[in-house]
C-alpha cells in the first residue's frame, strides 16, 4: 500500500501551490479530457436511441436499460465472461504458482530458459496470439492435419467453430498468454516468503502438504487479490482474441460484453444501446475495484 | 522443505517443468514451423512478405503510433508524478485519486464517445486518434509507478537545488529525472508494449489501407493470402520479433513494472 509521507514538502516547491498544477496539465488534460469526458458522454448517449451517425438522437429515458433486462444475448454474454473469468483466473493461479514453486531455489536447471518460455506470450499482440491458435484449432490446419494423418484423428476437432467448445477455446488460448503473469507476480512473492515459518512448521511435524496450504498459501495473499483482481479485469476486457478467433460466435456461443458492445456500435449502429451497456461494464469494473481494495483494507488490520 | 531437496525430487522437479515449458512452447514453434510451410522454404516467404505485401509500411505506422504515445505518455506521466510526490500543490490529494480510479477502466466501453469525437473532428485515419486515447488510458497506471518511486527522492536534495537558486523545473530535470531512470525504463518499456500491440482503436479509427498497423496483419493478410497460411504466418513471427527482442533485452523491467503495480 501506499506510503503517505508526513514530511513537510521541500523548501523550493513551498510555494508553488498554484502554479504547481500547472505540472499536472497534461495528464488531466488526457484523463480528464478523454477518460471522463468520455464516460460523461456515454451516460448521457444511454438515455438516447441515436444510430451513432445522424445529427438528430431520440430522448428514450430509462429505455436502453430497460431492454437489457430483456436481452437475452447480453445475459449470455455475461455468463460467458462469468464462466471465463472463474476458470482462466483459476487455472493461471494454479499453473503459474505451481512453476513458480518449481523454479524456485534452484531446484530446476535452466530455470531462466522456463521462464522466458512462460513470459514470452504475454508480450505478444493478442492479434498475433489469436491468429496462431486459429490455426491450431482448426481441423485443417497444420498440427491438426498431421494428427489426423498420423492416427490421431479421433483429436481432431473444430474447438472454435463448434458452438459447444468454442468458449473454452478461447479460455484455453487466454490461459497460454497470460500464465506468466502469474508466474511472475508469484515468483516474486515467493522471494519474500520468510522461509523460517516452514522450519517451525516442519518441526511442528507438518506435512508438505501442510505446510503449503496453511504456511506458504496465506503469505502469498497479496499476490493471489492482485491476480483475482486482475484477472477480474482483465476478463471484462477481453477483446481482440474473441473478435479475432470466433468474433463471438458461432451464433452467440462466445460472445462477451466487449464484443456486443462494439457489435452494436458499429455494426447494428445502436449506439444509446452501447452506450448504455458500456455503463454497465463500467459499473461492474468499479464495484470489482471497490470489492477488491475493502478487500486488500480487511488484510491489512 | 528446509531440507536439501533430494535428487529423486530434483529430477521430478524437472520433468514436469519441462513438460509444461513444452506445453507453452508448442504454439509458438507451431507458428515458425507454419511460416516455413508452402514449398519454398523460410527464406523465400520471409523475403516475399518483406519485399511484396505492405508489412513494412504497416510496421511504420505502429512505429508511428508507439513513438507519439510513449513521448506523450512519458511526459505526461512525469510531470504529474513529479507534483503528486513533491510540489504537490492544492488539490493534489483529490486530483490523484481521479486519475487512479481510470485505471481500471475498460477502453472499449468508451467506443461511443471516442467514434463521435473522431467524427466531429473528422479524424479518421489521424495518428492522433489512436495515440491521444492510447496515451490517456496509460497514464493512470504510468503516474502510480512512477509516483510511488519519486515519493523515495529525499527531500534534502531538492532543499539543497534550492539553495543554489533553481527553479522546481530544474530540479525535476536535474535531480529527480536522473534518479528515476529505472521507473523510467518501465515506463517506456510498457508503454511501447501496448502500443505496438494495441488492436481495438486502429480498428475503429484507421480504414484508409495505407493506414493500417502491424496488429491489423492477421485481418488484411489472410484477405490478400487467404490461400497462404505460410506467408500470414511469416508475418506474424516478424510483427512479434521487436516486442519479444525488447523483452529477451530488458526482461528486468517488464518484471519490475508488472511486480511494483501489483505488489505494493
Amino acid at each position: 500500500m501506499t506510503v503517505e509521507t508526513v514530511a513537510p514538502r521541500p523548501r523550493s516547491v513551498r510555494n508553488l501551490r498554484l502554479h504547481g498544477l500547472l505540472y499536472l496539465l497534461p495528464a488531466l488534460l488526457l484523463v480528464l479530457g478523454i477518460v471522463y469526458a468520455g464516460i460523461g458522454y456515454t451516460g448521457w448517449t444511454s438515455f438516447y436511441q441515436w444510430d451513432g451517425l445522424s445529427p438528430t438522437k431520440k430522448f428514450v429515458g430509462w429505455g436502453n436499460y430497460q431492454r437489457m433486462l430483456d436481452d437475452k444475448v447480453l445475459w449470455r454474454a455475461l455468463r460467458h465472461v462469468g464462466i471465463f473469468a472463474v476458470l482462466t483466473i483459476f487455472l493461471q493461479m494454479a499453473i503459474g504458482l505451481g512453476m513458480a514453486m518449481l523454479l524456485r531455489r534452484g531446484l530446476v536447471a535452466g530455470a531462466a530458459v522456463y521462464k522466458a518460455i512462460m513470459f514470452i506470450p504475454v508480450v505478444m499482440a493478442p492479434a498475433v496470439v489469436a491468429t496462431v491458435f486459429r490455426d491450431i484449432m482448426n481441423p485443417d490446419g497444420w498440427m491438426q492435419s498431421r494428427m489426423a494423418e498420423n492416427g490421431l484423428g479421433a483429436l481432431v476437432h473444430p474447438w472454435l467453430a463448434d458452438p459447444k467448445t468454442a468458449l473454452y477455446g478461447i479460455v484455453a488460448i487466454n490461459i497460454w498468454q497470460w500464465t506468466g503473469f502469474s508466474f511472475v507476480l508469484y515468483q516474486a512473492a515467493l522471494a519474500q516468503v520468510d522461509e523460517g515459518l516452514f522450519e517451525a512448521a516442519s518441526i511442528d511435524g507438518a506435512s508438505a502438504l501442510q505446510q503449503l496450504w496453511y504456511v506458504l498459501l496465506p503469505q502469498l495473499r497479496t499476490a493471489h487479490l492482485t491476480l483475482i483482481m486482475t484477472g477480474c479485469i482483465g476478463s471484462l476486457k477481453t477483446f481482440d482474441i474473441v473478435l479475432l478467433t470466433t468474433g463471438g460466435g458461432p451464433g452467440r456461443a462466445s460472445e462477451f460484453l466487449t464484443t456486443y458492445i462494439y457489435k452494436q456500435a458499429v455494426v447494428q449502429f445502436r449506439a444509446g444501446y452501447s452506450a448504455a451497456l458500456s455503463v454497465l461494464m463500467l459499473v461492474v469494473a468499479v464495484t470489482i475495484t471497490v470489492i477488491q481494495m475493502r478487500l486488500a483494507r480487511l488484510g491489512e488490520d | 522443505m528446509n531440507r536439501r531437496p533430494r535428487r529423486r525430487a530434483r529430477v521430478l522437479a524437472q520433468v514436469v517443468a519441462t513438460l509444461v515449458a513444452a506445453v507453452y512452447l508448442f504454439p509458438l514453434v507451431s507458428a515458425v514451423l507454419v511460416s516455413g510451410e508452402g514449398g519454398e522454404g523460410y527464406a523465400k516467404n520471409y523475403w516475399v512478405v518483406l519485399t511484396e505485401s505492405p508489412l513494412l509500411r504497416f510496421a511504420r505506422n505502429s512505429l508511428v503510433i508507439v513513438i507519439g504515445t510513449v513521448s506523450i505518455t512519458y511526459v505526461a506521466t512525469m510531470l504529474a508524478a513529479y507534483a503528486f510526490a513533491k510540489v504537490r500543490p492544492v488539490g493534489n490529494k483529490t486530483l490523484y485519486y481521479m486519475v487512479l480510479a481510470a485505471l481500471t477502466l475498460p477502453a472499449i466501453s468508451l467506443i461511443v464517445p471516442l467514434f463521435a469525437m473522431v467524427q466531429r473532428f473528422n479524424l479518421f485515419n489521424n495518428y492522433f486518434a489512436v495515440i491521444l486515447p492510447l496515451a490517456a488510458t496509460s497514464v493512470p497506471f504510468t503516474v502510480l509507478l512512477t509516483r510511488n518511486f519519486m515519493e523515495g527522492v529525499p527531500n534534502e536534495l531538492l532543499e539543497a537545488a534550492e539553495i543554489e537558486g533553481a527553479s522546481s523545473f530544474r530540479a525535476l530535470l536535474h535531480i529527480v529525472l536522473p534518479l528515476a531512470k529505472p521507473i523510467s525504463a518501465v515506463v517506456i518499456v510498457w508503454t511501447l508494449l501496448g502500443s505496438w500491440n494495441e488492436f481495438f482503436l486502429p480498428l475503429l479509427f484507421f480504414q484508409d489501407p495505407s493506414m493500417q498497423v502491424v496488429t491489423q496483419v492477421p485481418t488484411y493478410f489472410t484477405g490478400v493470402y487467404s490461400q497462404d497460411t505460410p506467408k500470414v504466418f511469416a508475418a506474424l513471427i516478424l510483427i512479434s520479433m521487436p516486442v519479444v527482442i525488447t523483452y529477451l533485452s530488458m526482461q528486468r523491467y517488464f518484471e519490475r513494472g508488472l511486480t511494483a503495480g501489483a505488489l505494493k
